[in-house]
């Protein structure tokens, strides 16, 4: 098995150390300037890959440190999506800046290909870079200029691969479309349109390895839809939606599957051999390298001593899991 | 006849400096419980003065006695104990609380009733009390006691009933209970109605409830059966995209509505040509009488000038409107 973290980390620490909280004050109050802010946020990266070394994971995030919510490196890279007011972010307490579509979406580029290629300098182990999906954006943001969401999620698909291409070269491990409005039913989008946008989307860099993570709602309309496409891995929140394990016990998907066993919004620790019975039972399914273990969204919404004993919690299950695979070897 | 399109304002103000550096110091040791005490209360009067300098008609204190609007109630209550940050959106943070064991008043009942005394002497005008509603305590705290939700929601508006009640008693005439985490679940929106007719049992004064950044569409009209008799929305926010949906349906006549009009997440400060457009368009759905014009949420956001000068915008505009449709 395999171990991850699917999304942003707490941008303070635990006890000591840097923070992005404290270094920002001091920025907006005048005692710090733009070079120790930004020195800032390299630390709390350089902390953040650190702690997934430590945790012996297979890949992570760069916990997405500089960005303000997800669709901020978007709305940098991206002409005519801009950050609009401040929206709950599903149904967590939590809030981001909803996009608003001012005009024709045009791809410029250079700020997420920047900050990932510092990530993966920073990094021992393989970065993943999350985006929001196709649908998630269009279910989320606000347009004032397509009218027509046909068209708008045509562009919308289009300079999401552009985005993908800027990150040709910057040595990331994958890029990760996180789709929680289909899991949450937030978009109206059909298992058609999906079909048919993510084929578009994953065939324009299909040497490149993407993947898709559902969470915050039932993965199980999703998976057949995603099953058949050429995704790498379809991460499932199994927290919020349990019976979606029954479903990929009883139905094998081609690609690699993420088990989002490790709830990313409750501070109590789960069991670590109660998890490693759950992922063994998917290894001995799917085979040993098919099956990740991950939290079941960012664990941003945790405070960050809880989240780092989540992302510890990883590598206890690894170990226990791996010492019963070789059991059964 | 009652004045139309009353002024108000949601309920935090941002601490003015000297409160910011004394809750720096009491946190350090170097000064006393009631030398804070007495920087909050110096900080409230100039929270009153300001908005009776506005002419707004009905007050608020400002919170300076709170840093968050759930965490203020688990540091006095029974059965919580706080986590480390959590960010809320930008730069923002806060300890979210964690349900540890069976919630309870303990030595804190009345908790609000002293600071509420405190502000109404400093001033002749309403004064609202401010509770934040049961749904959304239970929704910003970690629960690791009771077995559900609903068991925690429940417990907490007996509390929270208690302390309106205690308002009341107090000589509160209008108490607002926010609840902001009420359109997270649509499925849970009766739980959240079932709790606030706990809350508001029984009680004679006006009762109010604030909600904001949420999907209205999701839980409305439902919303309506809130049993409060103000719902206090945030419009301005969304470009009053509010407003078209709360067109869709006949405005109840046992409802007021406070609409928000200037965005409380921005530096800018709206023009009073955008404000008097954002409340002729409710004017079009609720009577004069039952609309009252806001911020969109709390102030804490904003420096002091802006709070200042957004609620500027707020009286002036409401003021041309009342005067160009003959409202005075």
């Amino acid at each position: 098995m395999r171990t991850c973290t699917i999304g942003a980390y707490p941008k303070i620490p635990a006890k000591t150390g840097p923070s992005v909280r404290t270094a920002i004050q001091r920025f907006e109050r005048g005692s710090i300037g733009p070079k120790q802010l930004f020195e800032t946020y390299q630390a709390v990266v350089a902390d953040t890959v650190n702690l997934a070394y430590d945790a012996n994971l297979d890949a992570t995030t760069d916990g997405q440190i500089r960005w303000y919510d997800l669709f901020d490196p978007l709305c940098r890279d991206i002409d005519n999506l801009q950050p609009g007011g401040l929206l709950r972010w599903f149904d967590n307490n939590f809030y981001y800046r909803h996009p608003l579509v001012t005009g024709r979406l045009q791809f410029q580029g250079g700020t997420l290909a920047q900050w990932t290629r510092e990530a993966v300098e920073r990094s021992l182990v393989p970065i993943t870079v999350a985006l929001p999906g196709p649908f998630t954006i269009l279910a989320l943001a606000e347009d004032r200029s397509y009218h027509q969401p046909s068209a708008l999620l045509s562009d919308i698909v289009e300079v999401l691969a552009l985005e993908v291409g800027s990150l040709r070269g910057t040595g990331l491990f994958e890029v990760q479309w996180d789709e929680p409005a289909l899991a949450a039913q937030v978009s109206q989008a059909q298992a058609d349109d999906v079909r048919s946008a993510y084929q578009d989307l994953l065939g324009a860099h299909s040497d490149m390895r993407q993947s898709v993570a559902l969470y915050w709602g039932s993965s199980i309309p999703w998976v057949p839809v995603f099953a058949d496409l050429p995704v790498a891995r379809l991460s499932v929140d199994a927290v919020t939606n349990p019976e979606v394990l029954t479903v990929l016990q009883r139905e094998l998907v081609a690609c690699e599957i993420g088990l989002g066993l490790v709830d990313a919004r409750d501070i109590r620790l789960e069991d670590a051999a109660h998890l490693a019975q759950i992922v063994t039972d998917y290894a001995d399914r799917y085979g040993d390298t098919r099956v990740w273990l991950h939290p079941s969204s960012g664990l941003e919404l945790l405070p960050p001593d809880r989240a780092a004993d989540k992302v510890r919690l990883l590598k206890a299950v690894k170990a226990l899991a791996e010492g019963e695979t070789a059991h059964h070897g | 006849m009652a004045k139309m399109l009353q002024t108000t304002s949601v309920g935090s103000f941002p601490k003015p400096p000297q409160l910011v550096a004394a809750r720096a110091k009491f946190r350090r040791g170097e000064i006393s419980a009631q030398a804070l005490r007495d920087a909050e209360r110096a900080a409230t009067r100039e929270v009153i003065q300001l908005q009776e300098a506005l002419g707004i008609d009905i007050l608020v204190h400002g919170e300076m006695e709170r840093g968050d609007m759930v965490a203020y109630f688990a540091e006095n209550w029974e059965g919580f104990s706080q986590s480390l940050p959590v960010r809320s959106y930008g730069n923002r943070y806060y300890n979210k609380p964690i349900v540890e064991g069976a919630v309870s008043l303990g030595a804190a009942a009345g908790l609000t009733v002293k600071a509420w005394q405190e502000a109404s002497a400093m001033t002749d005008k309403p004064v609202k009390g401010m509770l934040t509603g049961p749904y959304t305590i239970c929704d910003w705290s970690f629960n690791t006691y009771y077995p559900d939700r609903r068991s925690l929601v429940l417990a907490l508006a007996e509390l929270v009933h208690e302390e309106a009640k205690a308002l009341e008693d107090a000589g509160a005439h209008y108490i607002q209970i926010d609840e902001p985490a009420i359109s997270t679940r649509p499925e849970e929106l009766d739980l959240a109605i079932e709790a606030m007719g706990i809350v508001t049992r029984g009680l004679t004064a006006r009762t109010i409830s604030h909600i904001c950044y949420g999907e209205f569409d999701r839980i409305y009209p439902a919303l309506l059966d809130l049993p409060v008799q103000q719902l206090d929305l945030e419009a301005a926010n969304g470009h009053y995209a509010l407003v078209d949906l709360l067109a869709r349906y006949p405005w109840p006549q046992d409802k007021e509505l406070a609409l928000g009009v200037v965005d409380v997440h921005s530096h800018r400060v709206e023009t009073v040509d955008e404000v008097k457009a954002g409340i002729r368009k409710a004017l079009a759905v609720v009577p004069p009488e039952r609309l009252y014009i806001d911020p969109d949420c709390g102030l804490k956001t904003r420096t002091w000038e802006e709070a200042q000068e957004k609620l500027q915008v707020i009286v002036t505009a409401t003021q041309a409107v009342r005067e160009e449709e003959g409202l005075t």
